[in-house]
């Protein structure tokens, strides 16, 4: 009979229960950081940050949360053109981000970097500009230079598209499989005939299910636009505050709420089909 | 030869397959464009007006603005407001992802529905219209802000870490299930270990994702920096609002940086 051959790592129970116990510890000091750290927050912010005063109990701000019901149906009809409007800009604010993205990506990307040093820093920092800065401050400064409407709409909506797009996108070309990109440098293929045949075909996938997560976000930051004049649902919005009619306000709400769970079936069903 | 012809044909095909969905998609994109007004040949000027806006108006930034202490004060309650609204919203998050997940859900008739439900309307509705709604309910200040990030918070932690319980391996959730464990067990230690990694990941990408939004929610009066951000707008200060930009751009690249180094400590 063989004999069974020592365990390779004998278990030592002194070193578990010390694991066990280190583990714990370092719970706890987390536990006691989150507390103290809730405990400054809620002392220093929440309480002085609130008009306590005029939020009243909670029967007044159920009086209030009542006031929103029930929907006005009587709006809808002055909602489509909004809807669509919003629908459109997302959708054309995703294609205009998207052709800036491809760029910003190959520049990006560290085992391409066609611009050498310089342009991968310049497209990591406009990959970070782009995503660190909000939508609505986007809208805010091509309102003051494009003006009012969907155009400003649109090109923050692509700027602020561009950074998650193109990083996703250089993450994957730095992923590719160099192979056929030696190939076609063996035959003596130029740089675009590089990008052209030998990155596009294999990030095609993972660019087509981006483009289409990020025209699902981008529905829903497009309906925020209107807040600061840049068109759609989000102007509507903004319109029923305006004139204190909190029914408009539920009414506009489930519109939003409509149109987005529409595109979330409809970028389910394209996220089906290509990928 | 006719294999040829025929692989020359497919492909004649496949070209005007592709060419008519190119173009119909240009027209698509034309039409779309002139219903919505856009002038496309401003387009051009665009560069030129945003390079004299931003000589002219943008620029310099108004640095001293951002260091007055009423400022940084609103600063502080910004990151306050982010703090607390992912603490709770992930707190809510993880049991709501439990009951949101088909395959170990402990109430699959009503609880996984309604989690559902609640997931996504969360998600749906962006956290500006969120903060506006509960400055309508609430009032002016820093508790409104904290609902609507916290409620953006879920809709955005709440999916994934259910699409993480939703791919976990079935096995160990057998066999603690097989020793007579009650649901509460399986979920601890059946589901919770198998998921861990992939949470504080998910965790810390959310951070990121609300401190963001938490410098703007005051822009309609849900506390923190924002409001300022509305002021210096609303009155033109366009260097003043430069200033503002560019410090939310820097605080967001530290959180991220913090994240960064965050994520690689927890993976190893």
């Amino acid at each position: 009979m063989p004999q069974t051959p020592p365990h390779p790592h004998p278990v030592s129970a002194q070193r578990w229960l010390e694991a066990r116990r280190r583990r714990w510890r370092a719970l706890g000091a987390l536990l006691l950081l989150l507390t103290l750290l809730t405990w400054w927050t809620v002392s220093s912010s929440l309480l002085p940050g609130t008009d306590w005063q005029r939020m009243g109990g909670l029967p007044a701000i159920l009086v209030t949360v009542g006031r929103f019901l029930p929907p006005d149906l009587s709006l809808i009809p002055n909602l489509l053109q909004p809807a669509l409007d919003t629908v459109l800009i997302a959708i054309i604010g995703t294609v205009l981000g998207s052709l800036i993205s491809l760029p910003v990506a190959l520049l990006g990307a560290r085992n391409l970097a066609p611009l050498g040093r310089f342009g991968y820093l310049l497209a990591r920092a406009l990959m970070t500009l782009s995503r660190s800065v909000h939508e609505i401050i986007w809208a805010l400064i091509f309102v003051s230079a494009v003006g009012l409407g969907a155009f400003a709409g649109i090109l923050a909506l692509a700027c602020r598209s561009v950074g998650f797009i193109s990083k996703i996108l250089s993450e994957a070309i730095e992923r590719i499989d160099p192979r056929p990109i030696e190939a076609i440098q063996a035959v003596g293929g130029s740089r675009w005939q590089v990008v052209l045949h030998g990155v596009f075909p294999q990030i095609l996938p993972i660019t087509v299910s981006t483009i289409i997560f990020e025209w699902d976000v981008n529905m829903n930051r497009a309906a925020v636009l209107g807040l600061v004049g840049a068109g759609g649902l989000g102007l509507a919005f903004y319109n029923q505050i305006i004139a204190s009619h909190y029914n408009g306000v539920t009414t506009v709400l489930l519109a939003i709420l409509a149109i987005i769970l529409i595109g979330e079936l409809v970028s389910a069903f394209l996220r089906r089909r290509m990928v | 030869m006719i294999a040829s012809v025929s692989v020359v044909r497919a492909r004649q095909l496949r070209l005007l397959s592709r060419f008519t969905v190119l173009l119909l998609s240009g027209v698509g994109l034309w039409m779309s464009l002139n219903y919505l007004n856009v002038h496309v040949e401003r387009f051009e000027q665009l560069f030129q007006r945003l390079g004299v806006l931003f000589a002219n108006r943008y620029y310099p930034p108004d640095l001293e603005y951002i260091t007055r202490p009423g400022f940084l004060k609103s600063v502080l309650e910004t990151i306050h407001m982010a703090f607390l609204a992912a603490l709770i919203g992930l707190l809510v998050s993880a049991p709501l992802a439990w009951l949101a997940s088909f395959n170990v859900s402990p109430f699959p008739k009503m609880g996984y529905p309604l989690a559902r439900l609640l997931i996504t309307t969360s998600r749906a509705i962006h956290e500006m219209i969120w903060a506006i709604i509960f400055v309508m309910i609430v009032g002016y200040g820093v508790l409104a802000g904290v609902i609507a990030l916290t409620l953006s918070c879920i809709g955005f932690s709440a999916k994934l870490f259910a699409e993480e319980i939703e791919s976990i391996a079935p096995g160990p959730v057998e066999a603690v299930k097989a020793s007579g464990a009650s649901p509460l067990g399986v979920f601890l230690f059946g589901v919770l270990p198998q998921v861990k990694t992939a949470w504080i990941g998910i965790s810390i990408y959310t951070w990121d994702v609300v401190f963001r939004a938490s410098t703007v929610v005051g822009f309609v009066g849900a506390g923190g920096m924002g409001w300022y951000l509305r002021r210096a707008a609303d009155q033109l200060q366009s260097d003043r609002v430069a200033a503002i930009v560019l410090l939310i751009v820097a605080l967001v690249a530290c959180s991220e940086l913090f994240s960064f180094y965050a994520r690689k400590r927890f993976h190893g």
